[in-house]
């Protein structure tokens, strides 16, 4: 059963179109992740799902009823923001219980679900604290709780922890996984770190200029970017890009300036013509240094510039046919500046983007 | 506690003082014994430092941190010095350019002196003290009085010497002179309480406070009503807001006097909206709020709230807009209902402003004037008075300054009984929260 599903959703800021003709679907207890670069409208549709903007065109359907032109309250929807949003003159509790005081709940129907709540976040302690006397973390699980007291099926969820802390934000990324393996209701996560992307979704919808490029799980997008842009956005550091032509003399095989590389292996999309110009994109972790047996069907030559050692593994930076080149290895391989190293890749792991479109090959 | 005497504190007490007792004399309140009693303190102020050398001991005044402070106020003493020295004629017969300034240089003069004084004080209490207090971890108090943020302070003079001066010598000033018999000139001729008695004899006076309290009242509460109407209407992302809030703030730029012209001319029976109407064919029509007494003054209050209105509103936006949008949202998805998110969550947000607002609208309440003048000049007979007109009349028409004053105390009195409560209920609000 489909919870969420937006079709042809437009929405207009006077003449600036931020979103076009945007279709998505989300199943029944789906965590979606919608990443995308700043502007792009994350925010903007996630807010038309919570029906906080009036959408220009388009219908928007949850749990199967079009809510379109319902008020917020009545979609079966919560909503935890950035900036936390709690009634700063209310404690805890009240903040937890003032839309079910409002909507008229039993009192005893109240307790039982702020009691709950408070369980479940660990804020049964807090509750009878005002906001400002609260650390970040701590308001904004009073925030979730707010969402969740409310007993609704969609959580919204617009980029929660960018205000915290970098360790404070992975326990709380953790916590929000556990809430929703243990609720399994839908959830929509807007976030511009790759990381939280990657760990909590079940998909991620990649947003650019008010459209979703590609809706995929983690893997997929990383593993086979749907375009150059998609590849060029998941991944830290970045993938690298070689630009050169398909050589399709015997085998399919690439070409830069003198160099051939054979892409055996590759899963092509098409049927690509001989001299087609193309990018050449492979990732950084999935370059291997050979030392001695030459193990990868891909072998060259690169003389290494700059190191920048990150714990686990190591980043070096080089140059490769005028091409910026990146690749990370082994943190405890000792590396000097100045050496001499061949690199190998398997074509199994690197994506081919048409020159123009930037479409996969 | 008694058995720790802190020194320090006791020298820069009484060096402020000594300050307060210059300041005092100069304005004139007992020249000569404040004076003399000044530099008695001054002389005091000395015998501590010296106290504090004896207590301090030994000197190690090359690791001193605070010499070069101490050197500052040595040379900010010079400079003193030679200001005072401007005021005397051996030194104007030497630079006779400053002769022409000699009316400054006289006003300087005791302040340079004392300035001189104080400074030599400093820096002597600063290489004792320093030097003692060097080797210690912390800054003591008189580092931390003297030393600390002192740019800051130097820059905060002149404000608190104005409001020292201001607020409170010349408010002591009119109380003090509110107990003589001043007439056209202050006296110090005691009469004790003669004064409150004749004024709260009069009818006028009765009648002017009848007229603040209704004023007053309905102004409160309809300009921060309409005012906070008319901003959460401009909030909802009006079209033209720039334009309402230029046109509802217009008023504001206009002074009390046109102000109460134009009203006057609007209320007015021959030329305002009774000759309109009638004008219209309702020939019984009556509109002359002006010229009834029982309502003549809601016809100041109209004025005053079209003037007024316009800037509570602008300050309402400003408060308003401070608001986290994302509250507002968040109220939404709760589904409380407008109305109720503004008087649950959003007026309790603003209570800041609403606090400005309120200190805003009691100062003008309290010293309205120009409008009852422009436009009834406390008439139909003495039916639209209000203090300050009291005030004012009698000080400078009436030339009894001591009448004029024991008026403005008691409006002081009454501003404090409802300030002093008001205050401590704040302050002791923001100790517990
Ligand atoms: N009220 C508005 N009026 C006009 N344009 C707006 C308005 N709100 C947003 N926009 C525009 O819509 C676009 C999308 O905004 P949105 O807030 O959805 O971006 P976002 O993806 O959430 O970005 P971020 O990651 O920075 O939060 C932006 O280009 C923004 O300038
Ligand atoms: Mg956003």
């Amino acid at each position: 059963m489909n919870s969420i599903e937006i079709k042809n959703l437009s929405l207009n800021f006077g003449d600036v179109k931020v979103l076009k003709d945007l279709n998505l679907t989300i199943e029944k207890g789906e965590f979606l992740v919608l990443l995308g670069a700043s502007g792009c409208g994350k925010s903007t549709l996630l807010n038309c799902i919570a029906g906080l903007l009036d959408v220009t065109d388009g219908q928007i359907f949850i749990n199967e009823q079009n809510v379109t032109w319902l008020e917020p309250a009545q979609r079966g929807i919560g909503m935890v923001f950035q900036s936390y949003a709690l009634y700063p003159q209310m404690t805890v509790e009240g903040n937890l219980s003032f839309s079910l005081k409002n909507a008229k709940l039993a009192k005893d129907e109240i307790n039982r679900r702020v009691k709950n709540a408070s369980e479940i976040l660990q804020i049964e302690d807090l509750l009878k604290r005002k906001p400002a006397a609260l650390s970040g973390g701590q308001r904004q699980r009073v925030a979730i709780g707010r969402a969740l007291v409310r007993d609704v099926d969609v959580f919204l969820f617009d980029e929660p922890l960018s205000n915290l802390d970098a360790k404070l934000r992975t326990e709380l990324r953790v916590e929000i996984k556990r809430l929703h393996q243990k609720l399994n209701n839908t959830m929509i996560y807007v976030t511009h770190d790759q990381i939280e992307a990657m760990t909590l979704a079940n998909r991620i919808a990649i947003m650019r200029d008010g459209l979703v490029l590609q809706l995929d799980d983690p893997k997929n997008i990383y593993n086979f970017p749907i375009n150059k842009y998609v590849a060029e956005f998941i991944g830290s550091p970045g993938m690298n890009f070689l630009q050169g032509k398909i050589n399709n003399k015997d085998n399919v095989s690439f070409q830069i300036d003198d160099t051939l590389f054979e892409l055996d292996g590759y899963n092509f999309q098409t049927i690509v013509e001989d001299k087609r110009p193309v990018w050449l994109g492979v990732r950084p972790e999935n370059i291997v240094v050979n030392d001695g047996n030459k193990s990868m069907p891909v072998n060259f030559d690169v003389v290494v510039e700059v190191i920048e050692p990150m714990g686990a593994d190591t980043l070096v930076w080089s140059h490769f046919n005028g091409h910026e080149f990146r690749f990370t290895v082994d943190g405890n391989k000792v590396i000097n500046i100045g050496e001499k190293i061949n690199l190998g890749f398997d074509p199994l792991h690197i994506s081919i983007f048409d020159f123009e479109s930037e479409d996969r090959l | 506690m008694l058995t720790k005497v802190h020194p320090e504190r006791l020298f820069i007490g009484s060096i402020m003082l000594a300050f307060a007792l210059l300041i005092m004399a100069t304005v004139g309140i007992k020249p000569q014994l404040l004076q003399s009693l000044q530099f008695l303190i001054l002389f005091v102020s000395l015998l501590l430092v010296i106290w504090i050398g004896i207590k301090a001991g030994k000197f190690d005044i090359i690791t001193n941190r605070l010499r070069n402070r101490a050197v500052g106020w040595l040379i900010a003493a010079t400079f003193s010095t030679a200001l005072w020295s401007f005021a005397h004629k051996s030194t104007q017969l030497v630079f006779p350019a400053l002769k022409e300034f000699r009316k400054i240089w006289n006003t300087f003069e005791p302040f340079a002196l004392f300035a001189t004084v104080v400074f030599i004080l400093f820096a002597l209490i600063l290489f004792i003290v320093g030097s003692r207090d060097s080797k210690l971890e912390r800054p003591g108090f008189i580092e931390r009085s003297l030393v600390h943020n002192l740019s800051s302070k130097i820059a905060a003079l002149p404000m608190v010497l104005t409001a020292v001066g201001v607020f409170v010598i010349a408010t002591l000033w009119t109380v003090y002179h509110s107990f003589t018999n001043s007439r056209m000139l202050p006296k110090s001729e005691f009469i004790g309480l003669a004064q409150y008695e004749r004024l709260w004899n009069s009818d006028r006076w009765y009648m002017s406070i009848e007229n603040l309290a209704i004023y007053g009242a309905c102004s409160l509460i309809f300009s921060l009503v309409i005012g906070f109407m008319l901003a959460a209407l401009l909030d909802q992302k009006t079209r033209f807001e720039n334009t309402f809030r230029t046109i509802f703030l217009y008023p504001f730029a206009l002074s009390f006097i046109v102000t109460g012209l134009v009203w006057q001319w609007i209320l007015n029976p021959d030329y305002g909206v009774q000759k309109i109407v009638r004008s219209l064919g309702f020939d019984s029509f009556v509109f002359n709020p002006l010229y009834n007494m029982d309502i003549v003054i809601y016809g100041i209050l109209a004025a005053g709230l079209w003037q007024g209105t316009g800037f509570i509103m602008c300050l309402m936006l400003a408060g308003l807009r401070g608001i986290d949008q994302e509250i507002w949202k968040a109220a939404r998805i709760d589904g409380i209902p407008m109305w109720k998110t503004y008087i649950q969550i959003v007026i309790p947000m603003m209570r800041p402003v609403f606090i400005t607002t309120l200190v805003i609208i009691a100062a003008g309440i309290i010293k309205v004037y120009d409008l009852v003048v422009a436009q009834t000049s406390g008439g139909p007979g003495i039916s639209s008075e209000v203090p300050a007109k009291y005030v004012y009349d009698y000080m400078f028409g009436a030339q009894n300054l001591a009448q004029g004053f024991a008026a403005s105390t008691m409006m002081l009195v009454s501003v404090l009984i409802v300030l002093i409560p008001f205050t401590y209920l704040e302050f002791g609000r923001r100790k517990n929260a």
